[in-house]
């Protein structure tokens, strides 16, 4: 089941003078449970795909659909809300909120959609089992290691079950094992939740683990390598 | 999780930056609030003093003796319209004066003064000037005998500094010379044995006698028992004057009254200044004296009190003095101003920077989810949470000192207090108990806060994602 369908899409940047295409004629699909990685030179357009992927900015033309909905159809507000309910993001730098411990921040995008406390809780505590941090279940992202904050970050993607999840090089700040660790949980998390995940990565670990490889050069798709 | 849940955590995830500017919210209003107390609260003590002293607070006189106030200005009462201002609700009682300036001489002094002609009786009834009598003296004598008695060490001290002053009230004294309640059975005898004061008050056989204020009786060196001269004119240019014996002797909280005045029974006035039944004034003595009180009086009195007659309230009875303090209470104003100007670029400082600081967290929020309005609704109980702290514990540590001003005004003594004398001040600054001014403080400070809030609620509402989430 197609979750992301993407057509035509053009994304241009103005400095002074000069355009820049960012993201050139791109045409994607993206299928339900899907592990995908978008990779590529810096500044071949992974990112910029990414953040129209997920609403945070407007193509210049194109359309992306999500579940039959065009984003740029969306008003401001709707928009963020349609992110809220459909998309969960996992950030480069982690982005935890300080002064939430680790439960907290997994029960954040819950209780925005205002989920009742008791789901919000059993939802939160499932998550922590898997990602092997129960034990730091009232811990404040401070007294978390860089690896642990990624997997509570990962878990806050996924607590209100989003259709997909984009993650902007999340492997990009850790150590190896941490890495492995996090993609571990990832793919088993894509498997058992059967969300879809997105990544722009420069790891070749994830691009190993990923079971479809899209690269892209130049704001272009060069290559959409799907593995068995 | 709650809003207000998420601002409190906020609020505390940078401790000392929060504490520094509830810090600086609570010295602006701990000291805008002391300022404004002592100087509302000198004002009040003025306005007080003049009113009790002297003006009360309605009067009815002719029309023109505001702007000439002589005794050609003076007028008979219509016996039915007293009646019916008796019959005010507010109006306990009228009570007549007669006043005139004149000319007052013992020896080779003399000094311009105030006599007022009253009903002695009705007037003590109105300002209590029976306690106003002098009871305690503190003359060069009375200070030798006293040092050689065996006085607590404190007291001793501190007489010399008040060294001549006459006191009408015990309770005075005894804060001056630092008389504890507990010491006061032991020394309070010693002080009456020595330094005491004889007067009296008038009696029914009180033709020919004046009371004469403190500071009057200091400068002509009079005192209970001698001759005073007065010399001035009559009604109708006639002329009057007349030796008169000193009484008693009157303490008044206005220095400037006090050095110049003059009470003698009215039918005594009205036959020295050949004015039979008249009266420069009637003064109103009444139940309720607040502000609202007195307007909603005068307005009932002014519907049936006619011409030539005018009723006057103690604001219209004391214009001049309203405006000095006016213009003295605008330069207090600025100064305060200053002080909130300083706050307010305090407070934009730490939001300047708590936005710089958390720009990347609120572009997260918002990506993952978080409305707009509802980030700004989380940012403002956050600074307004910051604001209340600071303001509430600058009016709980303000009110200790501030009713401790009250009940125990600063006073002054020496050359300050010759200094406030001089502008005919009494030289104590008491604080104002709180009132409305407490609220104006708290407003503007919150008024500085919501503008401080307003500026980020814009910037949140203006957040770019991109540029935010790479900051």
């Amino acid at each position: 089941m197609k979750v992301i369908e993407i057509r035509d899409l053009h994304k241009i940047y103005k400095a002074s003078d000069i355009e820049v295409h960012a993201v050139n004629c791109v045409n994607l699909d993206f299928q339900e449970a899907e592990f995908a990685a978008i990779v590529g030179p810096s500044g071949s357009g992974k990112t910029t795909l990414l953040n129209l992927l997920g609403g945070l900015d407007m193509p210049t033309s194109g359309q992306i659909l999500i579940d039959g909905t065009d984003l740029s159809m969306l008003k401001s507000s709707a928009l963020i809300d349609f992110r809220m309910r459909n998309i969960g993001f996992v950030f480069q730098s982690y982005n935890l909120i300080p002064v939430l411990t680790a439960k907290e921040n997994i029960e954040f995008i819950m209780s925005l959609q205002k989920w009742i406390k008791k789901e919000r809780e059993e939802r939160s505590f499932e998550l922590l089992k898997a990602i092997g941090l129960s034990d730091r279940t009232n811990s404040r992202p401070a007294k978390l290691s860089g690896g642990q904050q990624q997997r509570v970050a990962v878990a806050r993607a996924l607590a209100s079950r989003p259709k997909f999840v984009l993650a902007d090089e999340p492997t990009a700040n850790l150590d190896s094992k941490s890495a492995s660790t996090l993609l571990e949980i990832m793919e088993k998390l894509n498997h058992e939740e059967k969300i879809t995940f997105i990544f722009s990565t420069h790891d070749p670990r994830v691009m190993k683990m990923a079971r479809r490889v899209i690269t892209l050069e130049d704001g272009k798709v060069v290559s959409d390598d799907v593995r068995e | 999780m709650k809003d207000y849940q998420l601002a409190w955590k906020n609020l505390w995830r940078n401790k000392r930056r929060t504490l520094i500017t509830a810090a600086s919210v609570f010295f602006a209003v701990f000291f805008a609030l002391v300022m404004r107390s002592f100087q509302l609260g000198t004002y009040d003590s003025m306005y007080k003093n003049v009113i009790e002293s002297y003006t009360g607070y309605i009067q009815i006189q002719h029309q023109d003796y505001a702007e000439e106030p002589i005794l050609d200005n003076s007028f008979e009462a219509d016996p039915e319209m007293m009646k019916k201002v008796k019959s005010d609700p507010n109006v306990k009682d009228v009570v007549p004066r007669l006043e005139s300036y004149t000319l007052a001489a013992s020896g080779s002094r003399t000094q311009g003064v105030m006599m007022l002609g009253v009903d002695p009786e009705k007037e003590e009834n109105l300002s209590g000037m029976r306690d106003r009598l002098v009871k305690f003296k503190l003359t060069e004598d009375a200070i030798e005998a006293l040092k050689s008695t065996d006085l607590p060490d404190r007291t001793l001290r501190l007489l010399d500094l008040f060294r001549n002053e006459a006191y009408s009230s015990t309770g005075r004294m005894m804060l001056d010379l630092g008389i504890s309640t507990e010491d006061s059975t032991v020394v309070l005898p010693v002080l009456r044995r020595n330094a005491s004061f004889t007067n009296k008050y008038f009696s029914g056989s009180s033709d020919g006698e004046v009371l004469i204020g403190s500071g009057l009786s200091d400068f002509l060196k009079i005192n209970v028992g001698d001759t005073l001269i007065l010399m001035g004119q009559g009604y109708h240019g006639t002329s009057a004057a007349g030796n008169f014996i000193v009484a008693g002797i009157i303490k008044l909280p206005s220095p400037d009254i006090d050095k110049r005045i003059v009470y003698m029974p009215l039918e005594t006035a009205r036959e020295l200044y050949a004015a039979p039944g008249l009266a420069t004034s009637a003064v109103l003595s009444l139940k309720d004296f607040d502000d609202k009180s007195i307007d909603k009086t005068a307005v009932r009195l002014k519907t049936f009190v006619a011409d030539p007659l005018a009723v006057k309230t103690w604001r219209e009875l004391n214009a001049l003095l309203l405006n000095q303090m006016e213009a003295d209470n605008r330069s207090g104003m600025i100064m305060i101003g200053i002080l909130y100007l300083v706050i307010a670029f305090g407070v934009f400082g730490t939001v300047l920077m708590m936005m710089a600081e958390r720009r990347r967290e609120f572009g997260m929020l918002v990506s993952v989810g978080m409305q707009k309005s509802k980030l700004a609704k989380v940012v403002t109980i956050e600074m307004f949470l910051m604001g209340l702290l600071g303001v509430i514990s600058g009016i709980i540590a303000s009110l200790p000192l501030v009713y401790y001003g009250h009940f125990r005004p600063l006073r002054f003594t020496g050359e300050y207090a010759r200094m406030y004398e001089d502008y005919g001040m009494e030289p104590v600054m008491p604080t104002l108990l709180p009132d409305t001014y407490y609220l104006w403080q708290t407003v503007v400070v919150m008024i500085i806060i919501s503008i401080a809030i307003i500026f980020s609620v814009r910037k949140i509402f203006r957040i770019d994602l991109i540029s935010s989430l790479k900051a």
